[in-house]
């Protein structure tokens, strides 16, 4: 008699202990799940460049993901053509809140406000960067969303 | 939301532990199948004490860390709360002391919580924490001590009250190395060309590291903790890993680990004691793996589902409350348990390695993969032992096992987890490199599958056919609840029965004369005779439907009430035919000629089974060998008896050549053991004639034929078996008779050698055996007899054929006009 009343408690006891672990592992994923939609949702200042080749016409372009790499290599963000600059020349990174920039042991060196840039060093609006005969200056927008999810409301 | 996320997950563990304790509450009464018992009722302290110091830390991980992970406290309390009451389970009074100690721990927990959240004061103090460790453990070189009383002294203090000194040692030595580490390493370096394992091994900034963990190693190798000593040099070298990215340095301390174990195997005792008994434990079952051997038996006991809290029998394994307390676990909750307490150990190790790559800092990173690593090192260490995965090391499951050093070490260990994982909006620290990270996970991931296998293997696969050694003692304690089926004569009279209730019935044999046939079943000695052969029907596995076993095994973990079992055996013959026998040294078979079934066998000097516990010792060095069974299991010369069969067989004017003669006594029966369910000597091996050697059954049956028209029949004991489904159920012979003479020849040897009374033919003969003098008579019913023919052999181990003639004819005279 109390061993089928025992029985029946054993099977809660195992239900209970899997079920721990199925919460466990539920709450892991969704925390998973939440922290790629998080780092997907997150806001980046958007970043202006206005770049001028040696003493060309100034162009104006603006970056919304949070790295730009600068250099003569097509594949770069700002390719630019100028024999001055190497090919993959200096980086541009949003990290820590900030945006920073670092000089990626190019030929000539990166000049930021008219100093050689020798560690990386966080931007501010207004910053001129050199990269050989090539000139860049900052400007930081406002934050946008990358891409939110708008939540319309339902009427019925 | 994280807080409603450990909340819940703690209730769903308090839920378990509390379902856990009812359980363990019941438990007696499913033992001993009645309400009428004493209820557990002790380990509700423990449960009481593990809520309100469970919800008392995780108020404090709510107040001082709120942002911390939510699964390292739930899963550890878990397992906390899981070892308590497993620990009172086996042992109330270490349940209070391990409560005890639960509170200490707890209230370290949300100290060291409390404790400044940056944790540089550990950083600072690094030498000043470690030296204290290690000038705490190398007290117990001179003042240590053992709370068993032997052993190795690896404690320190007295009273109720001891501290092992290596267990925090280890977490201060964890901390030390983080802190130098990241003091020296420099964080934002490239990972590769930096250092070469050259490079690296001679960088003066390694040295004290070494120094630190040489000498932590040394006191440990000075006092023979192996096991501890294996832990910190894999933790040790897993840090270093994890600082410096180079794989060649756990590889190289693993191929260091395994040539010293292969070293120590050839010098050094211990170590060949445990590696031996993991690589081989089969050979020495009772002696050196015996500890190992008696923990797969348990797991093996608990199945799938378990036998339940409180229903099994893991108090047999040797230190289950500390070392072995998974196997404890895997008998009374099952592989499905056990799994899940290997997914709870891996929880706690993947949020512990999580926790590093998010800290802040490179001293936290480090110091939180560091007690990751000693967690994860040490659970795998044991459970692998527990498993024979890896040699027995003697180390602590943290977190489960009994042991307040190691369960305070734990949870100062978690509460620093949890501090770090309380990182708040600052940013993880940046990483050189993902792979130490990515690849410990998955070490630990495997070593965790790896686990969860083998408990399935012993569990299931090997499980069934593991239970049935006879080294395996549940099978006996379960004839303590479980009525065991009686032995009945042929006119159903009891022999031997089990009397008593469930949790204390006993077996009583009623006729003890019988004791060299019917044996003994005991705990300690384990099963001979009858009882040994019979032990499936008497047990109730076989003769019972498979559906009425299973239910048992699930309910109880018992099988059901056994079954009667009816002998051919004529207790009235029997009672005359020991009287006749008391005082001398020899054997008597009263034998069915025609079905082979045996009316009375006497193996005389006797013993008293009932008091078997008791006199075991004594018996089993008696000179008079009385636990033989000289019916059936002693081997003597034949002599003349073969001359007198032969003759029988083969004419004076042809003598047979040695083929025919073999031929003959093959036919005969005596290169044979004679099939039935009772233990008899190894036959004498084929082609053996002039050291052939006989016992009393062989010769019985072949003297059988003599009075069967030349037929030997088949022999039985067990006729048939009391089921609860068809009633009694007949047991078949076990072999088919064997003609040996034509039945003219038969009956006219037995007409040769008929006695003056003209009821029976009888030859009597001393033959040497080895120094003495034994005596055989042989005598059976004539060929115009018109009952069931009878033979008897009355063996004597002296010289006295009249006496051996008397006693065999008065007893075939009995049986016949019994008949």
């Amino acid at each position: 008699m109390s061993a089928t009343l025992v029985l029946i408690l054993r099977a809660l006891l195992a239900a209970s202990l899997y079920i721990f672990l199925l919460w466990a592992f539920i709450a892991m994923w969704r925390g998973l799940r939440d922290q790629g939609l998080s780092l997907a949702n997150r806001r980046i200042p958007s970043l202006d460049l206005s770049i001028q080749i040696e003493d060309g016409p100034l162009t104006r372009r603006t970056f919304q993901h949070a790295e730009i790499f600068i250099g003569r290599d097509p594949a770069c963000d700002v390719a630019l053509e100028d024999n001055s600059i190497s090919a993959r020349h200096a980086h541009l990174s949003y990290h820590h809140g900030q945006w920073w920039l670092e000089d990626l042991a190019s030929t000539n060196g990166t000049r930021l406000n008219q100093s050689l840039l020798q560690v990386p060093t966080v931007l501010v609006s207004g910053d001129q960067i050199e990269c050989g005969h090539s000139l860049i200056i900052v400007s930081i927008g406002a934050s946008i969303e990358a891409s939110p999810t708008l939540r319309l409301p339902i009427e019925s | 939301m994280n807080n409603n996320l450990q909340a819940t997950l703690l209730k769903a563990a308090a839920a378990f532990l509390f379902i856990f304790s009812v359980i363990l509450s019941l438990a007696p009464s499913v033992r001993e199948r009645t309400w009428a018992v004493d209820l557990n009722w002790t380990h509700w302290i423990g449960f009481a004490a593990w809520a309100v110091l469970t919800f008392f830390a995780h108020r404090t991980t709510l107040e001082r860390a709120p942002s911390a992970d939510a699964f390292l406290l739930p899963s550890a309390s878990l397992l906390a709360g899981w070892g308590l009451l497993t620990i009172y389970r086996l042992e109330p009074t270490f349940g209070l002391r391990q409560t005890a100690w639960l509170t200490i721990s707890t209230l370290a927990f949300i100290f060291t919580l409390r404790l400044p959240p940056n944790l540089n004061f550990l950083r600072r103090y690094k030498y000043i924490a470690l030296a204290l460790g290690l000038l705490l453990t190398a007290l117990t070189l001179i003042f240590g001590a053992n709370p068993a009383g032997f052993g190795p002294r690896l404690w320190l203090g007295g009273g109720t009250i001891y501290l092992q000194p290596s267990e925090p040692l280890k977490l201060l030595l964890v901390a030390y190395l983080a802190a130098y580490l990241a003091d020296r390493l420099p964080a934002t370096s490239a990972p590769s060309q930096r250092f070469t394992l050259r490079g690296l091994l001679n960088l003066p900034f390694l040295i004290p590291t070494f120094l630190m963990t040489g000498l932590s190693l040394t006191i440990l190798l000075v006092q023979r903790d192996l096991g501890t000593a294996s832990i910190f040099l894999l933790v040790y070298a897993l840090i270093l890993f994890l600082a410096t990215g180079k794989r060649r340095i756990p590889v190289l301390v693993g191929l260091g680990l395994i040539l010293a174990g292969a070293i120590g195997y050839f010098y050094v005792d211990i170590i060949n004691l445990r590696i031996s008994a993991w690589l081989n434990p089969w050979a020495d079952p009772s002696g050196r793996s015996y500890q190992i051997i008696q923990s797969l038996l348990a797991i093996a006991n608990g199945g799938l589902f378990g036998r339940g809290p409180g229903i099994g029998a893991p108090t047999l394994v040797p230190v289950a409350l500390s070392d072995f307390i998974f196997a404890a676990i895997a008998e009374e909750t099952g592989l499905l348990g056990a799994v899940a307490l290997l997914a709870l150990v891996g929880i706690l190790l993947f949020r512990g390695l999580r926790t590093a790559l998010a800290a802040p800092d490179s001293f936290q990173r480090l110091l939180a993969a560091g007690i990751t690593c000693y967690l994860a090192v040490q659970s795998l260490l044991i459970l692998g032992g527990n498993l024979r995965l890896l040699p027995l090391t003697g180390v602590t499951l943290p977190f489960v096992s009994y042991g307040g050093s190691s369960l305070l070490t734990a949870f100062v260990a978690l509460a620093l987890l949890v501090r770090i994982s309380a990182r708040g909006e600052s940013e993880p620290a940046v990483l050189v490199s993902q792979k130490p990270y990515t690849l410990l996970a998955t070490l630990f991931g495997l070593g965790l599958i790896a686990c969860a296998l083998s408990s399935g293997w012993w569990a299931i696969i090997r499980g069934p056919s593991l239970l049935t050694r006879t080294d395996n003692p549940r099978r006996s304690i379960s004839d303590f609840y479980v009525q065991r089926g009686a032995l009945l004569d042929r006119a159903n009279t009891t022999i031997t029965i089990s009397l008593g209730e469930s949790g204390s019935f006993s077996r009583k044999y009623l006729y003890q004369d019988l004791a060299s046939v019917i044996g003994y079943t005991q705990y300690l000695f384990g099963q001979a005779g009858l009882e040994s052969t019979l032990d499936e029907y008497l047990r109730g596995t076989q003769g019972n439907p498979a559906s009425l076993v299973q239910w048992n095994q699930l309910l109880y973990g018992t099988p059901p009430a056994g079954l009667d079992v009816r002998l051919s055996i004529d207790l009235n013959l029997q009672i005359a035919a020991d009287a006749a026998l008391a005082g001398e040294t020899g054997a008597l078979i009263l034998m069915n000629a025609q079905s082979g079934e045996i009316l009375v066998m006497a193996s005389h000097p006797t013993y008293d089974p009932n008091n078997i516990g008791d006199e075991g010792p004594a018996l089993l060095t008696d000179d008079q060998t009385p636990l033989v069974n000289r019916a059936a299991q002693g081997l003597y010369t034949p002599a003349a008896l073969l001359a007198l069969l032969a003759g029988a067989q083969f004419d004076d004017t042809s003598p047979p050549n040695d083929a025919a003669r073999v031929a003959f006594i093959e036919q005969l029966g005596f290169y044979e053991a004679p099939a039935l369910l009772l233990p008899v000597a190894d036959p004498s091996p084929r082609g053996e004639v002039d050291s052939l050697r006989v016992s009393p059954l062989q010769v019985a049956l072949a003297a059988a034929s003599l009075s069967n028209d030349g037929v030997r029949p088949a022999p039985r004991i067990a006729l048939a078996v009391n089921t609860p489904m068809q009633g009694w159920v007949i047991l078949p012979t076990q072999s088919q008779p064997v003609t040996i003479f034509s039945a003219q020849t038969a009956q006219a040897t037995a007409l040769s050698l008929a006695e003056p009374s003209g009821l029976f033919w009888k030859f009597v003969t001393t033959a040497l055996e080895k120094d003495k003098t034994i005596t055989w008579f042989i005598a059976g019913t004539l060929p115009d007899w018109q009952g069931a023919p009878l033979t008897v052999v009355v063996l004597l181990e002296k010289p006295d054929p009249q006496l051996a003639e008397a006693i065999g004819l008065a007893l075939l005279r009995a049986a016949v006009n019994g008949h």
